[in-house]
């Protein structure tokens, strides 16, 4: 068995001459909960197409529970759980049917965790599809995904567009379903609040590639937001080590910057500036501050 | 039978502090200030999880870190008490973080501009309060 669930090597896939997945390597430990996460268009959804071989690579390998993506067999996808944002389940089905539909189709079918996770939510057996709320649609889709007991379960925003309540209660859902002690659990989501509470692994991507994994605290330990009041003129942006985020707010810079010690106190004192602070960011922070180091507001 | 004692916490996300470090100043609070009493059981790591809708390996780690530094004991097959106190750092360790913390305390009180006398007696009742309400 292998130790990762998701090994890519040198993986690119390009739509045109946009390269979505651009020579990505990344490889997800066995077990706990991984955070993907990126700015739309960062290349999650293709990877996950490639990844459970819906789409072909334009170059490279991934291999899936240790197994070629393009070589994967209906035994193989049964160890796979996947729930989208979209919650698409036929409409016209009543969740009965579907029900009957899934435990029919995997052969690892676990009732008493379907039972348990639909526990969160007032889903009666006749109810049509379409007649759920979108909230009762994520929790009816994560009961399946869990209930055909999978290795893997991905969840590609499955919170998207649900309000507060409902969003807390598929994360209780998952973790009352203590999921992770079966299966390894890959969690993409725009919501720091969810993948702080969730995820013990973080993963970045931007356009294509790997930028970064670690645990979420060591990921906030890298970027720390200075504030410095330089009388005369601020040193360039270009000049700024380590700069994700500049900004001039009264009388008084805010610098966001990655990876810079305590000596970057002293790099500002050399650049006139009369007193120097600095503190620690929050994770939503710290990811925004991380994917905006492209969009550096115009110098003041 | 041991008694096991509830474990009346929030965490916040967004804040500065990650929820195993919020996790741990709440217990250290607790305990220190006797709201927590020592012999007690604390709430297993699967449900202080659920009680805050929190990976449960954030707990586990908080646990242990309050477990290594003393706060708490780990009895197997049982679970986690709150530990008798005890110094849990060194004399020199200690000498440090009360010069932090008096630091700390003199620059923010300074700006005030109250006599020494005002602020001394306040903290005196401060310190007091505290003292009375730990043997309670």
């Amino acid at each position: 068995m292998s130790d990762y669930v998701i090994e890519t090597e040198q993986l690119s896939r390009s739509f045109g001459r946009k390269r979505a997945l651009n020579a990505l390597s990344l490889r997800v430990p066995r077990g706990r909960i991984h955070a993907i996460v990126g700015a739309n268009g960062a290349g999650k959804s293709t990877l996950f197409r490639v990844l459970l071989g819906f789409l072909p690579p334009s170059d490279g390998a991934s291999r899936v529970l240790g197994r070629d993506s393009q070589a994967l067999t209906p035994e193989h996808r049964g160890r796979i759980g996947f729930v989208n944002e979209e919650h698409t389940l036929p409409g016209w089905m009543s969740a009965e049917a579907v029900t009957a539909m899934q435990r029919r189709h995997y052969p690892r079918w676990n009732e008493a965790m379907y039972r348990h996770v639909l526990g969160h939510y007032h889903v009666l057996p006749h109810q049509k599809i379409s007649q759920l709320s979108r909230g009762e649609r994520a929790g009816l889709n994560l009961a399946l995904a869990l209930a055909q007991s999978p290795e893997l379960l991905i969840l590609d925003e499955p919170t998207l567009g649900l309000d507060v309540v409902a969003k807390r209660a598929f994360l209780q859902a998952l973790l009352d379903s203590n999921a992770t002690e079966h299966c390894t659990v890959i969690y993409c989501s725009h919501q720091m609040e969810e993948i702080e509470r969730l995820a013990d692994n973080l993963i970045i991507l931007e356009r294509g590639e790997l930028r970064h994994m670690s645990s979420p605290e060591d990921f906030c330990e890298r970027i720390r937001h200075w504030v410095a009041d330089i009388p005369f003129r601020a040193p360039d942006h270009a000049d700024v080590p380590g700069l994700l985020l500049a900004q001039k707010i009264d009388q008084l810079y805010h610098y966001t910057v990655l990876d810079q010690a305590e000596d970057f106190g002293a790099f500002l004192r050399a650049q006139g500036a009369r007193y120097v602070q600095s503190m620690p960011v929050s994770l939503d922070s710290a990811v925004n501050g991380f994917l905006a180091k492209n969009h550096i507001a115009p110098a003041a | 039978m041991a008694r096991q004692q509830a474990l009346m916490i929030d965490i916040a996300t967004g804040d500065v502090r990650p929820i195993s470090k919020q996790i741990v100043d709440a217990v250290r609070l607790k305990v220190a200030t006797g709201e927590l009493t020592p012999g007690w059981q604390l709430p297993s790591v699967r449900g202080l999880a659920q009680q805050l809708t929190i990976n449960p390996n954030t707990v586990a780690k908080a646990y242990a870190e309050l477990t290594a530094e003393g706060w708490l004991e780990s009895r197997p097959g049982l679970g986690l008490f709150v530990a008798t106190p005890r110094q849990r750092l060194s004399p020199r360790e200690r000498e440090r973080r009360l010069d932090d913390a008096i630091q700390r305390f003199v620059h923010d009180v300074v700006s005030l501009d109250y006599p020494a006398d005002t602020v001394l007696a306040r903290l005196g009742d401060e310190l007091r309060a505290l003292a009375t309400r730990k043997s309670a």
